[in-house]
């Protein structure tokens, strides 16, 4: 057995203790990011099976997705798609151009990008049901 | 012998490969979003959505978003397990889970979009 240095604490201790600079971060959130996608794809994948089982069970299942509590989650998850995919052109960027010239200011291409796009998609989607939540106050 | 199941080779073609489906999945998903969100009636209705079934072009597009998308999930799961020193019998205990798991969603998948 070779010679294996053990840290002088836990695994996750020395991790969180690691002094992260902006790019640790987006290396960080690109993991996350990628396994909640990778997650979400197995359950997209097996709520579409009821597209085999004829119109009523896909309406009902349509129907349960346009609730808010499922609007507000796929909202949440467009943020997800949003740091990904321009994360990870900027990853490319950086291997295959010369964007590791450029990296940090890539990277705040991307989170201004995303909370731009974020937020518009948040007009997109709740501007009519808020507008009619407050219309029978107004 | 291999010490460490799935630490032979370098890697290479897997990290090629990421970002090439990584690319390609940028441009799918905004397609995606624009079919199926933009406008929520023709997206999401049990006939619009069997119409684009019957179509090849579509067909084409959801088989191909399902494989690469599977693929360019797993490979990422599996590059970030291989970040870490696993026991042998745990590295392929998690790369069979991933295989597995990755070949019964992509044929479930592509059994929803082929019964059309």
């Amino acid at each position: 057995m070779a010679y294996q240095p053990k840290p002088p604490e836990g695994w996750l201790k020395t991790n969180l203790r690691y002094y992260k600079h902006s790019g640790s971060w987006a290396w960080i959130l690109h993991r996350i990011t990628g396994l909640g996608l990778t997650a979400y794809i197995f359950v997209h994948i097996y709520a579409l099976t009821s597209l085999t089982q004829g119109p009523q069970a896909f309406d009902n299942e349509m129907k349960l997705f346009s609730t808010p509590v499922f609007k507000v989650l796929e909202w949440l998850l467009f943020s997800l798609v949003l740091f990904h995919a321009f994360n990870g052109v900027r990853i490319v960027l950086v291997d295959w151009a010369s964007g590791a010239k450029n990296h940090k200011k890539i990277l705040t291409l991307v989170y201004g990008l995303g909370v731009v796009l974020f937020i518009g998609m948040g007009v997109l989607m709740f501007r009519e049901p808020l507008a009619n939540m407050f219309a029978s106050i107004r | 012998m291999y010490k460490h199941t799935g630490s032979r080779g370098s890697g290479a073609p897997s990290w090629v490969l990421q970002r090439i489906t990584g690319l390609l999945l940028v441009v799918v998903v905004i397609g995606h979003y624009f079919v199926m969100h933009a406008n929520p009636a023709s997206g999401h209705t049990y006939a619009a959505v069997l119409d684009r079934m019957h179509q090849p072009f579509w067909k084409m597009f959801d088989l191909t978003f399902i494989t690469v998308g599977l693929w360019h999930g797993l490979n990422g799961t599996w590059g970030i397990f291989r970040d870490y020193k696993m026991k042998p019998a745990v590295s392929l205990t998690i790369y069979g889970i991933i295989i597995l798991s990755g070949i019964a969603f992509w044929v479930l998948g592509v059994n929803t979009i082929l019964s059309f």
